[in-house]
């Protein structure tokens, strides 16, 4: 028997948003009734949390209509929302960590002291929580900073509840005591919006589920009709089965009998926990997962950055489990942090100077000038990289030939395995698709390359092998046959079926 | 019951001496029994008095001052405010105008220039250092034009005696700035605006959410330290009874070094007037503790200079260690466990 009171709470109807050129919200229309929770599942950047923060009078819609509790809101803004009863418990908690516990509390919050404490109080103890009310927000954990956060919404009796991925700082057993509440709450009548990434959870609490790609709803269902096959299909953009992917060849390379490039093993960092891939010659891999998901912890750890707690990296046949950025540079590993693509040009140089700007500290005191040439000319040659003079200006060239003399930079100090992270991000249409020829051309020249990617498509598209990261453990392999569109979802989703081509979790 | 409240009272100790503002204290404390050790003269009534009432017009400037980096933003405009608004209401009272008068103009140019960092900051996004920098520049001009170059000498004497009088042995001007020192900390750490400033330097985002109009406390933050900085300038004409060009020249680093001793965070977010007032009283103290251990007057930039680079950078570390592992917990918290593996396979 499900109460079917249909208490309208918030009404969202066609909002648009954008942001400069950017458009994150294309006409977005969502329902929250009283006793519902709706779980709001989307990739990064489909505009979850832009649409929270509309609700919270953090943003103003562009055109589209806001309506809570039945008005219409005009000059919506984050105390009226507040007043209204509606709170948001953000993903990285939003407290004053220089103020104790109950000052968090009582912020901003127009009631007598001890009033607020009393209930403070009662709803620990309802809870089963125990915080000391005493204590600097500082010295709290991150899980106590979230229930923290949970209390102070509670307190204010928030009608509408937005819930922004609060397990991912939570443990399993504080996961499970969060969903008690909502069920709790659920059952007073609190409407709450969940986001999240993590499907099971989907299917523990929520009453709805709705899916948010590209700045739309694509699917808005009850729970009781939804899978989680459904779920992938609804990500996944459309008639990205039939895509542009055979543009860029992957054409099958044997590895057996070949010793990897890169090899991981049982690595376990801050983030990540027993990781194991392989990268051979001349092939790309991807690793696909979510935002958020250790990927780029990895990476790191792998490059000197961090270092790990356990296991093995190795290089050749040369372990550089231990090493720091300088040796393993020195070793032949390289590394393109996401900015690098954007901001990794000295603009005002010419092509040359930036093109040879990494190889200069390995020469003499002055700079030889024939060598730069040579180098300059070479990788000119090489990436087909479109100028009139090295001398010229680099940011007088299009965005893919400045990322090109940056690649080229890379590649003159002769790396053995090259790791891109979000090569493409922040980067137009056309721009993208010439990374996606070079990193391919690289690729066939015999290069290899580790790609970290957050654009599912990008992943699916160039790269040879995928592994899945969800959560910091590698979930899921994809070989060649494997890599269509509902598989690298399902492997940032953590919901990948097991494969016999996948070693070991 | 009787042990029950010396358990109290003993915790509520406890909590004191974890203060800042209580190590502060504590070293200020420690000069005067070095320096009385070195010579008994330094600990005379006479001398604390002097000290105190020498520290004075710093204590105000750091009550302004500690509004503005609550916030997270600084102001090193102060010196030039003092000295403009010291200039002008100074012209006033030799021409004959009346002190109320004198005293309005002061705070009305104080606020003025307190709003124009404070617009310029809050909505122009200019940052806050190079605003102040540029407003303190603006300002020592100004003085010069207005004044045409002359100092402003032979000030009224009952404007001067002000700064002398004197009830049940204490000066005047102490004990108001004394009371006015309480009241805002009761302010800023008990009322709910009051709290604004360190909510917004401690997490603008956090603040915005809980629905506190950031901008507008801002430019309050600075009007709050233009109108202290002529508060300052008004102390400082009476005490001293002349107004030179240079007038507050490089005041501003005092100033700040004082906030920061008291245990004001340039950061942001954490930090009490009382505390910065304690800081400006050792700041004034080093100066004359130098005087009577004989040592060149010209130690105590280096010593104050050196003194807040200490503190900042001790505070700067602490804050890099905490968030280092605020970070790892965070990446740790996310790792799939091995037991929610099983419930995960039991989910399909």
């Amino acid at each position: 028997m499900k109460v079917k009171n249909t208490e309208n709470l918030v009404s969202l109807e066609n909002v648009f948003k954008s942001f400069n050129q950017n458009k994150v919200l294309k006409g977005v229309s969502l329902d929250l009734n009283k006793y519902e929770v709706i779980s709001i599942i989307g990739g990064n950047g489909a505009g979850k949390s832009t649409l929270m923060k509309i609700l919270t009078g953090v943003y103003s819609v562009d055109n589209g209509f806001v309506k809570i509790k039945g008005k219409e809101m005009q000059n919506h803004t984050p105390s009226i929302a507040l007043e209204i009863g509606i709170y948001l418990v953000p993903q990285e908690p939003l407290l004053f960590p220089n103020m104790t516990v109950e000052q968090n509390i009582n912020f901003g919050y127009d009631k007598p002291k001890h009033v607020i404490r009393e209930e403070a109080k009662r709803i620990c103890s309802e809870l089963d929580w125990e915080i000391d009310l005493s204590r600097m927000a500082a010295s709290l954990t991150i899980a106590e900073q979230q229930q923290l956060e949970i209390i102070k919404g509670l307190v204010r009796q928030a009608k509408i509840l937005v819930l922004d991925e609060p397990t991912s700082a939570l443990t399993f057993s504080e996961t499970k005591s969060l969903f008690t509440v909502i069920e709790k709450l659920k059952k007073e009548g609190v409407g709450i919006f969940y986001i999240t990434h993590r499907l099971d959870e989907v299917f523990e609490i929520s009453t709805h589920a709705v899916i948010l790609r590209d700045g739309k709803v694509t699917l808005k269902e009850e729970i009781e009709d939804v899978t989680k096959d459904m779920l992938i299909q609804g990500l996944l953009p459309d008639g990205s089965d039939t895509g542009y992917s055979s543009t860029y060849e992957k054409n099958y390379v044997d590895h057996t009998g070949k010793p990897p490039v890169l090899k991981v093993e049982n690595l376990t960092g801050d983030g990540f926990r027993d990781i194991n891939f392989e990268v051979y010659q001349g092939e790309v891999v991807g690793l696909a997962g979510l935002v958020g998901a250790g990927r780029t912890e990895i990476a790191e750890a792998i490059y000197g950055i961090t270092s790990s707690h356990s296991g093995k990296v190795k290089l050749g046949d040369k372990d550089i489990t231990h090493m720091g950025i300088n040796e393993t540079v020195g070793n032949g590993l390289s590394y393109i942090p996401e900015d690098r693509f954007l901001h990794g040009i000295f603009s005002i140089g010419s092509v040359k100077n930036n093109l040879t700007a990494q190889i200069l500290k390995n020469q003499g005191f002055f700079v030889n000038r024939k060598e730069e040439k040579i180098v300059t000319k070479k990788y000119v040659e090489r990436l087909r990289i479109k100028l009139a003079d090295t001398e010229q200006e680099i940011k007088s060239l299009s965005g893919g030939n400045q990322q090109k003399v940056v690649i080229s930079r890379i590649l003159s100090t002769n790396p053995h395995l090259i790791i891109m992270d979000e090569p493409t991000r922040g980067i137009d249409a056309a721009a993208r698709s010439d990374i996606y020829s070079i990193i391919t051309d690289l690729k066939n020249i015999g290069f290899s390359i580790l790609l970290i990617s957050s654009d599912l498509e990008e992943i699916e598209l160039i790269s040879n092998r995928i592994y899945g990261i969800y959560r910091g453990v590698c979930n899921a392999h994809l070989g060649p046959e494997e890599i269509n569109a509902t598989n690298v979802m399902k492997a940032a989703f953590g919901t990948y079926e097991r494969s016999d081509s996948h070693v070991k979790a | 019951m009787e042990p029950m409240k010396e358990v109290i009272l003993m915790s509520k100790l406890k909590a004191i001496t974890k203060k800042r503002e209580f190590r502060t204290f504590l070293f200020l404390v420690i000069i005067f029994v070095i320096v009385g050790m070195v010579n008994s003269e330094f600990l005379s009534i006479n001398n604390l008095q002097n000290s105190l009432k020498s520290s004075l017009l710093y204590i105000v400037l750091a009550i302004g001052l500690t509004f503005v980096l609550l916030t997270g933003n600084i102001d090193i405009s102060v010196g030039g405010t003092l000295g403009l608004s010291a200039a002008v209401s100074g012209l006033i009272l030799k021409n004959g105008g009346s002190i109320i008068v004198a005293i309005l103009v002061a705070v009305l140019i104080g606020a003025l220039i307190g709003f124009i960092n404070g617009i310029g900051v809050a909505k122009l996004n200019i940052s806050s250092f190079i605003m102040t920098l540029g407003m303190l520049e603006i300002t020592r001009v100004i003085q010069v034009i207005y004044t045409k170059g002359q100092w402003v000498e032979n000030l009224p004497t009952t404007f001067k005696q002000i700064s002398q009088v004197k009830i049940f042995g204490l000066n005047l001007l102490i004990i108001i700035v004394a009371i006015g020192v309480i009241l805002v900390q009761m302010y800023l750490s008990k009322s709910e605006k009051g709290r604004y400033f360190s909510a917004i330097g401690d997490n603008t985002d956090g603040a915005i959410l809980l629905g506190v109009p950031v901008q507008r406390y801002k430019i309050y933050s600075f009007v709050i330290s233009g109108i202290c900085a002529a508060i300052a300038g008004l102390i400082f004409a009476s005490q001293i009874g002349f107004i030179s060009t240079t007038a507050g020249m490089g005041i501003e680093m005092t100033v700040i070094a004082s906030a920061v001793l008291g245990g004001v965070s340039l950061s942001g977010g954490v930090g009490t007037v009382v505390g910065a007032s304690i800081g400006a009283v050792i700041m004034i103290s080093i100066n004359s503790a130098l005087v009577y251990m004989k040592i060149p007057a010209f130690w105590n930039d280096a010593i104050s200079g050196s003194l807040l680079i200490t503190i900042v950078v001790a505070d700067a570390l602490m804050a890099r260690r905490s968030n280092k592992n605020i970070k790892k917990e965070r990446l740790r918290a996310r790792v799939l466990k091995p037991e929610e593996v099983v419930t995960h396979a039991h989910a399909k």
